[in-house]
């Protein structure tokens, strides 16, 4: 695992700064911060499997989805306390997440990120046909049990889900497990020649991605208290979800952490002078142009200015 | 039952030249364009701009339409794709990002709110006991020319067969003397035109709103997959698939299932033959 203790000083200086953040910021600022915190768990949930096996999932939306139906429906319409309808969400979640491996079996590529695009649609149109007194349809479902009241304990909640999510996927990932996923990132055929089983490597990255995309749409919809599917499935989300991680850097964990709170405040900047949905005109344009400029994101280019500053001073 | 034939044969005529411009680029770029449905929303757009606000013609609004299709299949090429050289995962996600943009774009200048375009054609002929729109029926018919058109250049002419040419190898046609890079251009921008005039028949068959663009690029994805790469025969034979399976399972079931089973079929092709059902097989 190779830790070190400027890690472990880095991680408490993380985790430091977001616990004052209250002290510091508006409650206004707060609420946008519970934002960015679930946003990055899907992002740190889509870059464990995307960022490092090169599997680009477009289907993200579908697992948390799920994740977030499974536990509003159960805590809804069968009155299952949230204690155990959120544990369940994670199973259902993962299961799905199997479900999303099949595929990767046998194709890759592009063909791999249509099928999940196809679950996606597919959720889509399902969860407003198949039994809407369940899921309520095209309208979705409203007045969920919400775990917290007031915009300081939902922070802290989000915040530290993220934190603990960061810092599991982190710790995974500097395991051998973590080295060989980037090694089939790089060349599939050459881990599988090392004499690793490739299918259990990657049925390993889609569960593990599965239950934080589970664990974290499950938390979202008992912060929201609502749900509706075109919020969900909805290719404008997946958009956001993949712009924080490869804005901030895929492959690194931090990265996706810092792409997600940019993007989230980047939006929230932008409200008052575009209120509705022409904001992500700017927001796209900013994405695109940094994507461009960086493929790595932003990690790369703060890596790059750190070498040339380290030269200046030399 | 002669309902269900005629309304299926005139969608998917229709779906077929939407699939086509997304097969072309598919095959000869490897690339997938995921902001080819954004084509059809701006093309839909030009069209209402130039036609219904500014009153010109319909026949320059769709020229017009087809010109911007052009105009941005060209600049997509020559600031995304080359400037990526190739990259496949940066240019399908930097496509999707573009999508996005162009979608915030439209809203900017045309709102939120959905447009009604007039009928193209206005007027309704019975056929066999079935209400046919002349709109759909001449969109069809377009759709038609311009496919054997579109047929005849790739089998006809030498730019045609360059295209060929480099979609089955780009190396060997290079050797060969063609210039990879200048028959991309042309296809990206055939392709971007063919999207335009989708764009103008799909907007005037359902309406015009900012999201449009999800339904059909979904359509042409199925289509494309399941026909296999560079076969415009399979493109064709699976784009009445997909249209006949929507018309019927509207018609018999529920409408809201339309779409679950063209999912169905991209899921399922995929996962059993990926390279389609009537493409040749990959080598990479």
């Amino acid at each position: 695992m190779n830790l070190r203790a400027h890690h472990v000083l880095l991680w408490g200086l993380f985790i430091a700064g977001l616990m004052v953040m209250p002290e510091l910021v508006s409650k206004g600022t707060l609420r946008t911060m519970i934002f960015a915190c679930y946003l990055a768990i899907f992002a740190i949930s889509w870059d464990v499997l995307s960022g490092r096996t090169g599997y680009i999932s477009f289907g993200h939306p579908f697992l948390i989805g799920i994740g977030a139906y499974t536990t509003a429906i159960l805590s809804k319409r069968f009155d299952v306390p949230v204690e155990i309808s959120i544990p369940l969400a994670v199973v259902v979640t993962m299961i799905a997440g199997l479900i999303v491996l099949l595929p990767a079996l046998r194709i890759k590529g592009s063909y791999f990120a249509l099928v999940t695009l196809a679950f996606m649609e597919l959720m889509y149109q399902l969860v407003q046909v198949i039994r809407p007194d369940l899921t309520g349809g095209t309208r979705g479902m409203s007045g969920l049990q919400t775990l917290t009241r007031g915009a300081l304990n939902g922070y802290y909640l989000a915040a530290s889900l993220m934190s603990v999510l960061a810092i599991i996927a982190w710790l995974l990932m500097r395991t051998r497990v973590g080295t060989a996923l980037w090694a089939i990132g790089m060349n599939e055929e050459s881990v599988r020649g090392s004499g690793l089983s490739t299918t259990r490597l990657k049925a390993f990255a889609f569960l593990v991605s599965a239950a934080i995309a589970g664990l974290g749409g499950a938390f979202y919809v008992h912060y929201l208290g609502s749900i509706a599917p075109r919020a969900l499935f909805d290719i404008n989300f997946l958009f956001t979800i993949i712009v924080a991680v490869l804005i901030g850097g895929a492959g690194t964990i931090i990265g996706p952490i810092i792409g997600a709170f940019f993007m989230v405040f980047l939006l929230e900047w932008l409200r008052p002078w575009l209120p509705g949905a022409e904001r992500y005109f700017v927001y796209g344009l900013i994405a695109l142009l940094l994507y461009m400029f960086q493929p790595k994101g932003i990690m790369a280019i703060l890596a790059g200015l750190w070498v040339r500053l380290k030269r200046v001073t030399s | 039952m002669t309902q269900i034939l005629i309304q299926g044969l005139l969608l998917s005529g229709l779906y077929a030249l939407i699939a086509m411009g997304f097969m072309l680029i598919f095959s000869i770029g490897r690339t997938l364009n995921l902001a080819y449905g954004a084509y059809l929303m701006v093309g839909g757009y030009v069209y209402f701009w130039l036609s219904q606000q500014l009153g010109l013609p319909k026949i320059v609004g769709i020229g017009g339409a087809v010109l911007v299709g052009v105009l941005m299949g060209l600049l997509k090429h020559r600031l995304i794709v080359k400037t990526l050289k190739g990259d496949h995962v940066a240019v399908e996600i930097s496509t999707l990002i573009l999508a996005v943009v162009l979608q915030a774009g439209v809203v900017l200048v045309f709102g939120d709110s959905s447009k009604i375009l007039l009928p193209i054609v206005p007027g309704v002929v019975t056929v066999a006991g079935a209400q046919v729109t002349y709109n759909i029926l001449v969109a069809t018919i377009i759709s038609w020319v311009v496919i054997l058109a579109l047929y005849a250049f790739v089998r006809g002419t030498h730019t045609g067969r360059a295209m060929q040419a480099v979609s089955m190898d780009p190396k060997g046609a290079a050797i060969s003397g063609i210039d990879p890079d200048r028959i991309n251009l042309i296809t990206w921008g055939i392709s971007g035109a063919l999207g335009a005039l989708g764009g103008v028949f799909f907007a005037s068959y359902t309406q015009l709103y900012p999201s449009m663009w999800v339904a059909p690029l979904i359509i042409s994805v199925a289509v494309v997959i399941v026909g296999g790469i560079g076969s415009i025969l399979g493109t064709l034979i699976v784009a009445h698939i997909v249209g006949f399976l929507e018309v019927i399972i509207v018609s018999v079931w529920a409408p809201e299932l339309r779409g679950v089973f063209t999912m169905l079929l991209i899921i399922g092709v995929l996962v059993m033959r990926p390279q389609g059902l009537f493409g040749r097989e990959e080598t990479h």
